[in-house]
């Protein structure tokens, strides 16, 4: 991990309230894994204490990485104005990543909403390690599904928007059942309902190994501060350091609680 | 110009002493056992490294959500999550014992008893410099702010700890109290070596999707530059009504932001919060104050420590 005087690349919003920012930091693209993130610090001086744990989304050979990020609140709208050419203090990369089994071959990728930021790194990843992938992507409507122009090629991918915009409607929990027996392995990222619907499904579709990217508010990302504990079926573990990857049936659903939605909830 | 003389004498009262080689140290709860930090900065350039608060028991700490940004501030909820004093002795300080940089540790008990028994226990053990009682936790229910506000349990913890160990004891006061000048004089009667002023200050926030607190355990402490004048007015009225060295805490983010509680009496300064924004907060600080006395031909730090009086 390291402290980084980082420089933004470029910054476009996505889709409405979306926005993919690529800054140059080679020290962290040259270490960061699928699911790992970077502490991002946000706003001038220090009016905003705490630094946004955001996924590394991509990173690319000439020391770029790339996140993609909600404005859900005043950090993410500042980075939000962030332009070419702007410093960026980034501290990464933490964190514990996902892990592909060296036995996996198919591969499961589930995005809930924002959650494909991790997924599509650990696609390129395992594309390249030759493991096959379907990465399902869910959201509410057609203009928020991630552009089909932006994932690595050679993967398959199956679209769920809860208006039927695009792809299948409903919920990307309800084609679970379809695609998970196929699947050696399964990775997902998403709000927290949607691991807790998946922590309910029928036990032969729990018992898959899966594997999730937790959201809490972070402190320090270094497991100094403790403010980001869990419960686990092993005891608490620190979502900062220990995570923020889980093997699914590892975490206590009903004592996990969704970080506060503060502004984010005035924008709905 | 030699380069200036940052040293400080924190326990000049005790045998022991508490000598640190400058005056930047990190805030018990924010820098974990010290190791943590130990891959992003140098650690051993610490004044002193103060751990996360013990208790004789582990504790698990509050449900989450722990932490709440606020306008320059953070609201935490921790709830003293620790791994007992037993680990600590054992897991960590065999670490402290190869480090330069002194650790103190941060004790909190849920009755005179248990502060007594916590002394007894570190008393001896090699790697630990000094202990830091703990009367100002507002995020448990027993123990903690409890002892902090009256002037007399105050006086009773530090005694209790006192009476059991010949480590420095420096006494982390509340800024929940009516008149903190009143129980500084008290922990100084009881025989506290230094202070260390202030904790967080009791806040809450509420988020408007649920309609509930929006931390786990309802009310937590706040840190950060939003509490920086309430803690410099009270490091200020303090070291007018004490004789014993301070470290100034709350809300201290830069070099101008330690030097200004250095002229306000502190001897020395604890950085937490900000140390989340930047990691390397502390050493930024350290250089930055450095700057300063050679900027202003300073040779001694004692030389500015209570200049604002």
């Amino acid at each position: 991990m390291k402290q980084v005087n980082a420089t933004v690349v470029s910054n476009h919003e996505l889709w409405p309230g979306a926005y993919l920012l690529w800054a140059q930091a080679p020290e962290i693209a040259a270490l960061a894994r699928p699911g790992q993130y970077a502490m991002v610090r946000c706003g001038e001086g220090h009016d905003m204490p705490l630094r946004r744990p955001l996924s590394v989304h991509r990173t690319s050979l000439d020391g770029n990485v790339a996140f993609l990020f909600a404005v859900v609140g005043r950090g993410t709208e500042w980075l939000a104005q962030r332009k070419k050419g702007d410093p960026l203090d980034l501290f990464g990369p933490l964190g514990n990543g996902f892990d592909i089994y060296p036995s996996s071959r198919k591969l499961l990728l589930i995005a809930g909403g924002i959650g494909i930021a991790p997924l599509v790194a650990l696609a390129e990843q395992a594309v390249a390690t030759g493991c096959s992938v379907t990465l399902m992507i869910g959201d509410r409507t057609a203009t928020r599904i991630y552009p089909d122009r932006l994932l690595p090629s050679g993967i398959k991918t199956v679209v769920a928007t809860e208006d039927g915009s695009l792809g299948m409607k409903g919920m990307v929990t309800d084609l679970l059942p379809k695609f998970i027996p196929e699947a050696d392995q399964v990775f997902a990222c998403g709000p927290l309902r949607m691991y807790q619907r998946m922590a309910q499904m029928s036990s032969e579709l729990r018992d898959k190994p899966t594997q999730v990217l937790l959201e809490v508010v972070l402190g320090c990302g270094v497991g100094a501060c403790l403010g980001c504990t869990i419960e686990t079926r092993h005891g608490q573990s620190l979502v900062c350091k220990d995570g923020p990857v889980f093997e699914l049936s590892d975490i206590v659903w009903d004592k996990a609680v969704a970080p506060p939605a503060g502004r984010r909830y005035l924008r709905k | 110009m030699k380069s200036p003389d940052l040293s400080v004498q924190l326990a000049p009262q005790n045998s022991r002493g508490l000598r640190l080689a400058n005056p930047v140290t990190t805030a018990s709860g924010t820098f974990g056992y010290g190791a943590e930090y130990a891959e992003v900065i140098d650690v051993q350039r610490l004044g002193a490294i103060i751990c996360k608060g013990i208790t004789l028991k582990p504790r698990h700490g509050n449900p989450q959500p722990r932490l709440v940004e606020t306008v320059g501030g953070v609201l935490n909820s921790i709830g003293m999550e620790n791994i007992g004093v037993d680990s600590l002795i054992r897991e960590k300080a065999p670490t402290w014992a190869g480090w330069s940089v002194p650790v103190i540790v941060n004790v909190l008990g849920q009755s005179t008893e248990e502060y007594a028994e916590l002394a007894r226990l570190l008393d001896g053990v090699t790697g630990v410099s000094g202990i830091e009682v703990n009367i100002s936790c507002p995020n448990v229910s027993a123990g903690g702010m409890e002892f902090g506000a009256s002037p007399e349990a105050a006086a009773e913890a530090t005694d209790a700890v006192k009476a059991n160990t010949t480590l420095p004891v420096i006494v982390k006061l509340s800024p929940n109290v009516t008149d903190i000048a009143e129980i500084a004089c008290a922990v100084v009667e009881a025989g506290a070596d230094a202070l260390s002023l202030i904790n967080t200050l009791k806040g809450m926030s509420i988020d408007l999707a649920s309609r509930r607190p929006a931390l786990g355990n309802t009310g937590g402490g706040l840190s950060g530059p939003a509490i920086k004048p309430i803690a410099l007015h009270m490091v200020y009225q303090v070291a007018q009504a004490v004789e014993v060295p301070i470290m100034g805490c709350g809300g201290i983010s830069t070099a101008s932001d330690a030097l200004e509680f250095i002229f306000a009496g502190a001897s020395a300064v604890q950085v937490g919060t900000a140390t989340f924004t930047n990691p390397r907060a502390t050493l930024d600080i350290l250089e930055g104050i450095k700057r300063f006395m050679e900027k202003e031909s300073v040779h001694q730090l004692s030389e500015i420590i209570g200049a604002a009086k």
